[in-house]
């Protein structure tokens, strides 16, 4: 199946990995295609910003040509929850406004991000957008988000709330809608969690893989040869500290290619790898444009 | 002795704190190594290390033990002990349920979100085996690595979220004998009291209402003696024997997450004793100003280094040389922001290795960065 044409893309990573600049750029890279997509955070909203546009709280706004964004948040999404069950807008409110129902839904487990991962799968079954991107939660946390319906399919007992987990669930392994996106940087800690994460994602939960995503990849650049000149020793400070920094990219060189053949020889799925950019200040639609002609050109 | 190091270990605990994925682990086991070559009998408590930092700790699994990791240099003790928060529950569930409510709490389903989803419910137990381990006066410093902290708040205000589910008047004492009882609809809540419960139960069903219903009411017991014991947990760690150790990388959404934690930890009255930024990308070339590729080429001719190579070999120190510098430069703004913000904090930068650090060498040349004296 095309990575192109999958409808869910569930962006994951452990923490600091580039998820949600990684999340953008395929979103660029989609509406270039020539879909319509919709790209969504979790409880912070940053892709916006990522794109050079304003973010409107946590309505679905316009952020590109063919990109809209939304952040989920708990209250929002369960208020929205509550009136499709309920049909009436006085009792949602006075439901949700009451102080011990809403400490009580607190109690709940996992229902935040249940309503939550509901609404965005609405969004998924509605056809309003081709392709819908979920920056999801870092690694623990974005498993317990995306195992949530299972969880409560297996814990809770039939009723509404077990009803909404199971057509969740169906579309969720659905190898046809959706693939789960690996982030991962060249680094032992990225790694591991990444095939910790590939295999649980693929085994027990039974969530469709998509590709790996290799961020900050730094491509060798001096030749051994090259290094070992460099390791002479100069009187010349500035070429003292440029021997240093050629010394310390290809040693990164050298475990993004140790890295990169690890996860090979480990996952077999398309591996891209995205370059370490170097702003000098912080990402924005630049950077993103960058990462997604990559994309595309690995696609 | 470092500002730092003779103002840490003159506490007993020391708690680091921050986002996932800055290297909390590597600074609190790096904080231990560094009590124990002073002098000290220390452990660190971790969550969950990398596996090849657990094995240079001599850590092979989870499992509450202490384990000596052995260091022949040193005066002191370095103990590690990797948390197994669901036991810590369990048998803090031991400590204090009622014998005979206690299998019933354990199999519950809502125990689990009490144990493991509940917001700041990990960083509660984690605290709670500190004060415990604290109580044993086995060690003199005990360092904690805290589990990754979506939100700040979530770490302190973890014990009033775990006592309103423990002790939610209403829930616990009216509605849920009531539902347990199958009596639906009394009059528990003043007005429209029956729409609302089955308002609920529309929104979840009438077993889980029910089931959650039994669960707090055979937690109930327990609401005391947590609330006790949170207490003293609080107390000791703002009290002067603790301090907390603020680690973040210098990229733009930790730092930004390092100085809403910060805010937290100052208003609840807690003792920060620095911020640490941690992998930050150094500058080689210090204050000299970025060379041309022409300058570089001269210089490489002048101390007889071939400029040869496509591009030549000039030009690609130059970019390597631009590329460390915008790093750096962006972590240098990024840090200045962070520093203004949790002034009079101190701060103190480790910088980022090529390599990764999972030994106790790498733990030692973190050390050397995180306890020098200038």
């Amino acid at each position: 199946m095309p990575q192109l044409w999958r409808r869910l893309h569930v962006v994951t990573g452990k923490g600091g990995v580039g998820k949600t600049t990684v999340s953008a750029a395929l979103a660029l890279h989609l509406a270039r295609a020539g879909r319509r997509v919709l790209v969504a955070e979790v409880r912070v909203q940053q892709i916006p910003r990522l794109l050079g546009a304003q973010g409107r709280g946590y309505e679905i706004a316009r952020v590109a040509e063919r990109v809209d964004a939304i952040a989920l948040e708990p209250r929002e999404a369960m208020r929205e929850y509550a009136r499709m069950r309920l049909h009436s807008k006085l009792l949602v409110r006075s439901l949700l406004e009451n102080r011990l129902v809403s400490a009580f839904l607190g109690f709940i487990p996992s229902l935040p991000e249940l309503v939550m991962l509901g609404k965005l799968l609405h969004c998924v079954r509605t056809g309003e957008w081709d392709s819908v991107i979920l920056d999801a939660p870092a690694t623990g946390h974005g498993l317990t988000f995306l195992g949530v319906p299972r969880a409560l399919r297996d814990t809770i007992p039939p009723g509404a709330l077990r009803s909404e987990a199971d057509w969740m669930q169906a579309l969720l392994v659905d190898p046809a809608a959706t693939a789960i996106e690996l982030v991962t940087l060249p680094e032992e800690l990225a790694v591991n969690e990444t095939l910790e994460l590939a295999e649980k994602a693929g085994g027990e939960l039974e969530l469709p893989l998509g590709r790996v995503l290799l961020n900050r990849h730094v491509p060798p650049r001096f030749s051994d040869e090259e290094i070992s000149r460099l390791e002479a020793g100069f009187a010349s400070e500035r070429l003292e500290a440029a021997a240093r920094a050629a010394r310390e990219h290809e040693l990164r060189a050298r475990l993004c290619r140790h890295y990169e053949e690890r996860l090979r020889a480990s996952l077999p799925l398309p591996l891209v790898t995205l370059p370490m950019l170097h702003p000098g200040r912080s990402f924005g639609r630049a950077e993103v444009e960058a990462l997604a002609e990559r994309i595309e050109a690995a696609a | 002795m470092s500002a730092l190091s003779s103002k840490l270990f003159a506490r007993e605990l020391i708690v680091c704190v921050g986002a996932g994925g800055v290297g909390k682990t590597t600074v609190a086991a790096t904080v231990a190594l560094q009590a124990a070559l002073l002098g000290k009998r220390a452990i660190v408590l971790t969550i969950d290390p990398a596996r090849r930092l657990a094995n240079a700790l001599g850590l092979q699994q989870l499992g509450n033990r202490a384990t000596r990791v052995e260091l022949p240099d040193a005066r002191g003790e370095l103990w590690a002990m990797m948390l197994d928060l669901k036991r810590s529950w369990d048998e803090f569930i031991d400590r204090t349920a009622p014998p005979e409510r206690r299998d019933a709490i354990l199999q519950n389903r809502f125990y689990r979100t009490l144990s493991s989803t509940l917001a700041g419910s990990q960083e509660y137990i984690a605290t709670e085996k500190l004060y415990e381990l604290h109580a044993s006066r086995q060690w003199e410093v005990l360092v904690l690595d805290t589990p990754p902290t979506q939100n700040a708040l979530d770490f302190l205000d973890a014990p009033r979220r775990i006592l309103d589910f423990l002790g939610n008047e209403p829930l616990g004492r009216l509605i849920a004998p009531a539902l347990v009882a199958g009596r639906f609809g009394l009059r528990l809540f003043q007005k429209g009291g029956k729409a609302i419960l089955e308002g609920v139960s529309r929104l979840t069903g009438v077993e889980t209402l029910e089931e959650l219903a039994r669960f707090l009411v055979e937690v109930q017991p327990t609401y005391d003696a947590f609330k006790e014991r949170a207490a003293k947990v609080r107390d000791l760690l703002a009290s002067d024997r603790a301090a907390f150790l603020l680690v973040t990388t210098a990229h733009g959404t930790p730092v930004e997450e390092a100085i809403a934690f910060h805010r937290v930890l100052i208003e609840a009255g807690m003792d920060v004793a620095a911020v640490v930024a941690n992998r930050v990308h150094p500058d080689h070339l210090g204050a000299l100003p970025l060379p041309s590729p022409e300058e570089l080429a001269d210089e490489l001719v002048r101390e007889g280094v071939a400029d040869s190579g496509l591009p030549p070999l000039s030009e690609r120190l130059a970019q390597t040389l631009g590329e460390m510098r915008a790093l750096a430069a962006l972590d240098a703004r990024n840090l200045e922001r962070l520093a203004a913000s949790v002034h009079p904090t101190p701060q103190v930068r480790v910088p980022r290795f090529p390599t990764d650090v999972y030994d106790l060498a790498a733990l030692r040349m973190v050390a050397g960065h995180l306890f020098s004296r200038s």
